[in-house]
């Protein structure tokens, strides 16, 4: 038996992984249309989204910001949605955390992540994988453990 | 939630039942609708969604109120 490590070159590494029923999300947007929206995603989201497969991209970043709490391993902490927003550099899709979900991230030390995207015709899913510098945030978390 | 809304146990913990994130999203538009409210930041958890009676989420709407 071995124990497996949660750091890599000293820095602990945190994923959080989500899936959405698309069917969910079209159904949301018909019972509560905008208010859904603005309610989850953010404005640049929003507009991120429009044209094709647009209900899909949306799940997609619900499922991203869902990936991100449970990255943050607080099940009950307070998960204000658009305090997570998804962006974009090119082709690639990019984290960006404000307001006290970025005060979280620096309190747990969070140094970088990456994000995966994807859906099919049913589902959409979100892989966040984060880096996490040194002992400061450790002692934190494992002080709430 | 694949259940009968009748048959739930104002106890229960509705994501044991099948209750998901996003489904919550919804439980909480409703809400805010049928009671003319606003949920707080702070109280977007999960646990302000698990009870329907006697848990936080009865505790946050009183509260909001």
């Amino acid at each position: 038996m071995i124990t497996v490590p949660g750091e890599v070159d000293g820095h602990r590494v945190r994923v959080g992984c989500d899936v959405v029923a698309i069917e969910d999300v079209q159904d949301s947007l018909a019972a509560f249309g905008d208010r859904y929206l603005r309610k989850v995603f953010t404005a640049s989201e929003i507009n991120d989204c429009r044209g094709s497969n647009r209900v899909h991209r949306l799940a997609a970043r619900f499922a991203a910001k869902e990936a991100v709490i449970k990255a943050f391993a607080q099940p009950d902490m307070p998960f204000p949605w658009r305090e997570i927003e998804v962006t974009r550099d090119g082709p690639l899709p990019l984290l960006r955390l404000s307001g006290a979900l970025a005060e979280r991230a620096q309190d747990q030390g969070w140094l970088n992540s990456s994000l995966s995207l994807s859906h099919a015709d049913c589902h959409a899913m979100a892989v966040v994988l984060v880096v996490c510098g040194g002992s400061a945030g450790g002692t934190r978390d494992d002080a709430q453990a | 939630m694949a259940v009968d809304p009748h048959e739930v146990d104002d106890q229960a913990d509705l994501y044991d039942l099948g209750l998901t994130s996003h489904a919550s999203v919804d439980v909480m538009l409703a809400l805010e609708d049928a009671f003319d409210i606003e949920f707080p930041d702070e109280v977007l958890k999960k646990s302000t969604f698990a009870y329907l009676r006697d848990g936080t989420c009865g505790r946050s709407l009183m509260a909001s109120t």
